[in-house]
């Protein structure tokens, strides 16, 4: 299941964007700061950013496809998270660069409002339910009662 | 409230679970009502039900000697934001690669 997709196109050689996607000089100038990282299958690194409550701004990921300038992908887990994935695809275009990200492997309960939000994988059926569902979580929106940021990080938590 | 909270999660990891808040966010339903659409027995729907409920999914009214019930999407609003973050993160990032390309002294 994809769960989150973007492709955004790039006025830039993929040589040019794969240095940005693997040198941590640079990552720490768009992403975040990349302890350790070298875009070689196996590498353990790190990325860090603020802390925040319930989070302790570090996540630790490794590197299991890497193919200059076209392919690389790294696990990303973070708190108790379970482990997911983050695919980056260079493909080379017309004006420059097509790059595609995925995060997948969201489980538990994220992963299924992932994929309800998204409607991948669901009938038709979804459709019709998918609107009612956000308009009334919208009605509900401003009350403040629910579930803490921690529960949140523990919602894409295996639960088996 | 802890555990309350905890039970929200654990109650969304059944996939018998989601499929009667999917039924429920459509209308308000009777145990019958969604026991006929499933292959479970009363008595195991009522159970999912009960989860549920103690999990502040779903809201059950009486009405004469029936119970029925109803979603409560809450709880289900905060893990809606929780992922639409995680969406922004990657937007946000994807600008600011565009932005470090972009520079001369890469």
């Amino acid at each position: 299941v994809k769960s989150i997709h973007r492709e955004v196109v790039f006025p830039h050689p993929p040589e040019r964007v794969w240095k940005a996607l693997t040198d941590p000089r640079i990552l720490g100038m768009w992403l975040m700061e990349a302890d350790g990282f070298e875009p070689r299958v196996g590498c353990r690194f790190r990325f860090r950013t603020k802390p925040a409550p319930g989070f302790d701004g570090i996540i630790h990921c490794v590197v299991i496809d890497a193919e200059p300038p076209s392919r690389l992908t790294y696990t990303w887990a973070s708190g108790k998270q379970r482990s997911t994935t983050v695919r980056w695809q260079l493909h080379p275009h017309s004006d420059g660069t097509r790059l595609v990200l995925d995060h997948d492997g969201f489980g538990g309960v994220a992963g299924w409002v992932l994929k309800t939000m998204l409607g991948r994988g669901w009938g038709h059926k979804l459709r019709d339910y998918m609107p009612l569902l956000l308009e009334r979580l919208a009605a509900t929106a401003d009350n403040p009662d629910g579930i803490s940021r921690e529960g949140l990080l523990e919602c894409a938590s295996p639960r088996t | 409230m802890i555990a309350a909270k905890h039970d929200a999660f654990a109650a969304l990891a059944d996939p018998t679970r989601r499929r009667l808040l999917e039924l429920l966010a459509r209308s308000e339903l009777r145990v019958n009502d969604m026991a006929r659409r499933f292959d479970v027995s009363r008595p195991a729907i009522s159970q999912h039900l009960r989860v549920l409920r103690d999990a502040g999914l779903v809201r059950e009214t009486r009405v004469g000697r029936e119970r029925h019930y109803r979603l409560r999407a809450r709880p289900l609003r905060h893990v809606y934001d929780w992922v639409r973050r995680y969406e922004k993160f990657w937007d946000e990032s994807l600008r600011k690669l565009g932005d470090t390309l972009d520079r001369d002294d890469l």
